[in-house]
């Protein structure tokens, strides 16, 4: 594990960072460093869509930081700005751009087309993708057609962007078989407007009527379709939903489809183990994929066990989430090479857990194929160069959709950058390769 | 006594773990075995059982919920002179003794709380988590007024003290107090009520909503189960004309009333009315009513929470709850794209059986209501734009009323102005935050108020001018928590009283103040 670690480490780039980046990675710290600011911050990221000028803009961007008590020398500068129209509109303009700037480092492209180039560019560098459709949340039943339909248009358009590139042989085969360069992950809740915590039957049976098209597409196609896990109120509905449609006669043969596991939940091993009874199970010809994550909704969850007076489904200690992340690695790897069908993918930053499942793989005898290792766009940058240059298997998440439809996703992924708890930060601000390493 | 725990709010069942919605199932099966209850005239120990009304399933009207004995005039009586008797050993009690038994009562419901979140299913039609959160609230109020009364007896306000005399100022119980509760929480606001009078040491009658007897029965059962002496809690089924009665009565020091306006405007006048000859108290009226409330939709607003948001706070219980969301006021931005989202949303809603787990919209209470509710559709489709389409598979038989989006009205409809207590919902284009406030301004009510918006300077605005008792900001504007949000209205939606919070025993006792001369021969002894 050391070993594998250490040579990930290596791998790793330093030097090779562009300007803007360097500069992004400023403010992020700046941000990391004071609580109000980064408050201000946020809530004016979340608001940018929604202004309709740029006197609006810079309005709601002033009242945020009245509310930073001890403004460095910068934010008073801004304030000054706010105070007059032209102010403003310059105010508003600069702010407009620093949070587009920031969006494309997450979001590839406002749609499939557009995220075209940097989808094969990943692939030339050895990296394969699935790509997720952002979008406004699915309220009404019209919404969730759209998304559908989009999805539909997606797994097209995806397998233009891949036409003509180069075989990856380490990308496109494993002991089981050939895996699809086309990689869409979908949303139940934006499926269906129908997803209730206490019901979960309402929604999965919506939800399944628009799935079991894009599944017939993805068969149809040799597409890959990856049904993504939210918070534990709909993970009833997504989990039977996946296992009970993916079971039907007419999906047997394909497509290739998956689910996530998250390890921050307290029952989360009891999860793994339905999920690899029912790959055991049923008679499939692509084994299902089982994306091992620690968890997106945290403080979601935290927050509202808190307001209801619930014990918190998910560890409070982060460590607990690393420790139940690894052994749960431990058993899907080890299930697999007992011959269970199921494919495993493992989608960390943490250089430990990353580690922890290529050592764990290997020593199982798999191939570097027979385990993949998942990152977020922006996120995970240095780790899938590393992934990719050492001959390991490396898939980026790269959600796409406009500003408006992304930025409940882009704040999410700047407040998991700026927390002190992440191992981004650690990395970042030079903790040693021994602590970084170290068993959680 | 003082060691007790901080209160916490009594935690909601998980119902997104399958067990726990097995549990209720379980529950509901052998409540229906067991149906009808029978409620009783149960005045101290006796207990008389009649057959004068009953209370109905409103998903199902043929189904009897209770059968019902319906109090006489003598029996009201009978219930205020026993109350008054009662009251002498119970306001005698020190308020950690009263305090403990209404925790045990705590403990009592805990016992039975899915049967009773069952009930509160079957005889008000509440979906399962309504009905959950009913109970729950039920539980808070008994552990939050035990924890106040101590405070009140045990913290006395400080008075200034000068050499030669001690002044120390108490609380004292007022006598009898006459709860009259609606049916809406059929479990929560009558034992709120309830319990904050017997907390602070009074004797109460309560006169339950006609349409919720057998819940209030159990509510008896388990506060007598807690150890309130008979005497000192007595239950009057009935209909307004027992309320009304009760209200009245000379011996009567307090009434507690939450409901609708026109009645809580007639005890108001009954308690002001000149008292009658040999009148011995000035009764107190503490009054919950209705409200027509509002929710500020801003342009900068993000329509993806603000549409839950609405959904939840018109349509859940089919919006029988006095601080439901029943008029919106959005920036002409954003509108026609907030209609259009709201209707849809309000579509795919589930409108059925209470006991359906993803049911929103049940029946609603009773067919009076039903038509009350068409009424008020049919006017706002003659008047304005239905953006919803009627679901065409309502069950057939029960108060079914489809929710209902509608928009485009007349300034002057009776839809933007009267409490409709049902699933229908108005939306209006304004042209800015001001002008939304306006039209809030000029309701006679303000119960709850709602504002979505992302500019901190226009929510304190907003917050600065908005008249009512309970302004939500970014949420939803239903589900006040004990102790979190202390819940009442201001103008004619009540009389500015908090449910739920500091200060809301205040009303259930009188002042006293002893001032004692320590000075005696020239020395301070």
């Amino acid at each position: 594990m050391q070993e594998v670690g250490r040579a990930l480490a290596d791998a790793l780039p330093h030097a090779a960072r562009g300007p803007l980046r360097v500069l992004d990675d400023r403010a992020m710290e700046f941000a990391s460093s004071d609580a109000e600011l980064r408050a201000a911050l946020f809530r004016f990221v979340d608001v940018v869509p929604a202004c309709r000028t740029l006197d609006d803009l810079a309005g709601h961007l002033t009242g945020f930081l009245e509310d930073v008590d001890d403004p460095p020398p910068s934010i008073d500068a801004a304030m000054r700005m706010g105070s007059t129209r032209v102010g403003r509109a310059a105010l508003g303009a600069a702010a407009a751009v620093g949070v587009k700037r920031m969006a494309h480092r997450f979001i590839v492209g406002a749609d499939v087309s557009g995220a075209r180039g940097v989808l094969r560019d990943l692939w030339r560098q050895g990296v394969a993708s699935s790509v997720d459709l952002l979008g406004e949340a699915t309220v009404t039943a019209d919404e969730a057609d759209r998304y559908a339909a989009r999805c539909a248009a997606a797994l097209d358009d995806l397998a233009g962007v891949y036409d003509g590139l180069d075989p990856m042989p380490l990308l496109e085969r494993d002991a089981a078989g050939p895996t699809p360069r086309v990689n869409l992950s979908v949303k139940t809740s934006a499926l269906t407007p129908l997803l209730r915590p206490d019901a979960p039957d309402l929604g999965r049976r919506d939800a399944a009527e628009r799935l079991r098209p894009l599944l017939r597409q993805a068969r149809d196609r040799g597409a890959h379709l990856h049904v993504d896990m939210e918070s534990l109120d709909s993970r009833e509905a997504v989990t039977d939903l996946v296992l009970s449609v993916l079971a039907e006669d007419e999906f047997r043969e394909g497509p290739s489809a998956g689910v996530v596991l998250q390890a921050y939940l307290r029952d989360a091993p009891a999860l793994a183990t339905r999920l690899l009874e029912w790959c055991a199970r049923e008679p499939r010809a692509v084994p299902l994929t089982v994306r091992l994550v620690k968890g997106a909704y945290w403080d979601h969850e935290i927050i509202e066990a808190r307001q209801h007076g619930w014990t918190s489904p998910v560890f409070e200690q982060k460590s607990d989430s690393d420790r139940t992340f690894e052994a749960l690695t431990r058993d899907l790897l080890a299930a697999r090479s007992s011959g269970v069908p199921v494919r495993v993918a493992i989608a960390s930053h943490n250089l430990r857990s990353v580690a922890h499942a290529l050592a764990a793989n290997d020593a199982l005898g798999g191939h570097s194929a027979d385990v993949e290792i998942q990152v977020l766009r922006g996120l995970g940058d240095e780790l899938q160069h590393a992934l990719s240059t050492t001959g390991r298997r490396v898939r980026t998440y790269c959600p796409v959709g406009d500003l408006v439809a992304g930025m409940a996703y882009l704040v999410r992924r700047l407040l998991e950058n700026t927390s002190n708890e992440s191992f981004l930060h650690d990395q970042v601000s030079g903790v040693p390769i021994e602590e970084l390493l170290k068993a959680p | 006594m003082s060691a007790l725990p901080p209160f916490a709010n009594e935690p909601l069942v998980e119902l997104r773990r399958a067990p726990q919605r097995t549990a209720l199932i379980d529950a509901l099966a052998a409540l229906d075995a067991s149906l009808p209850l029978r409620v009783p005239v149960w005045i101290g120990p006796d207990r008389r059982d009649g057959e004068d009304f009953t209370s109905t399933d409103p998903g199902d009207p043929s189904g009897v919920i209770a059968t019902v004995a319906s109090a006489a005039p003598a029996e009201v009586e009978r219930a205020v002179d026993a109350a008054r008797e009662g009251f002498r050993a119970w306001s005698a009690r020190p308020a950690a003794d009263r305090a403990a038994v209404l925790l045990r009562t705590a403990a009592v419901l805990r016992e039975r709380r899915t049967a009773l979140t069952a009930l509160a299913v079957r005889e008000c039609a509440k979906p399962w988590d309504q009905a959950d959160a009913d109970v729950c609230e039920a539980i808070d109020f008994l552990e939050y007024y035990a924890r106040a009364a101590i405070d009140l007896e045990e913290l006395a306000p400080a008075l200034l003290q000068v050499a030669g005399e001690r002044n120390t100022m108490a609380y004292r119980p007022r006598g009898v107090c006459a709860v009259i509760a609606p049916w809406n929480f059929p479990l929560a606001i009558a034992l709120g009520m309830t319990a904050a009078a017997l907390a602070t040491g009074n004797a109460v009658v309560l006169k339950p909503a006609e349409q919720s007897p057998g819940c209030a029965f159990e509510l008896v059962r388990a506060l007598r189960d807690g150890g309130v002496p008979p005497q000192a809690l007595a239950l009057l089924p009935g209909d307004g004309e027992v309320g009304a009665a009760l209200a009245r009565h000379p011996r009567v020091q307090t009434i507690a009333f939450t409901g609708s306006v026109p009645v809580g405007l007639d005890i108001l006048a009954a308690a002001a009315a000149a008292p009658s000859a040999g009148a011995r108290h000035l009764p107190r009226v503490i009054a919950e009513l209705g409200g027509k409330n509002c929710v500020i939709v801003d342009s900068d607003a993000d329509l993806d929470d603000v549409v839950p948001g609405l959904i939840d706070s018109a349509f859940a219980y089919g919006g029988q709850k006095c601080s439901a969301a029943s008029r919106v006021l959005a920036h002409e931005a954003v509108a026609d794209t907030l209609v259009q989202r709201l209707a849809g949303a309000a579509d795919v809603l589930v409108t059925g059986q209470a006991d359906t787990f993803g049911t929103t919209v049940p029946p609603v209470i009773e067919e009076s209501a039903r038509d009350r509710v068409q009424r008020y559709a049919e006017l706002g489709s003659r008047t304005g734009r239905v953006a919803t389409t009627v679901p065409r598979d309502l069950p057939s038989t029960g108060w079914f009323c489809a929710p209902t989006v509608v928009s485009g009205l007349p300034s002057d409809s009776p839809v933007l102005h009267e409490e409709i207590f049902g699933p229908v919902l108005a939306v209006e284009a304004v042209r800015d935050v001001d002008a939304a406030c306006d039209r809030v301004d000029e309701l006679p009510f303000a119960l709850t108020g709602g504002l979505y918006c992302r500019n901190p300077r226009t929510v304190e605005h907003v917050v600065r001018r908005s008249p009512v008792g309970n302004l939500y900001v970014n949420r939803a504007v239903t589900g006040a928590m004990v102790g979190r949000q202390p819940f009442g209205g201001n103008r004619l939606s009540g009389t500015g009283t908090k449910a739920g919070g500091p200060g809301y025993l205040l009303q259930f006792v009188e002042p006293q103040v002893i001032t004692e001369n320590t000075v005696r021969h020239g020395l301070v002894v």
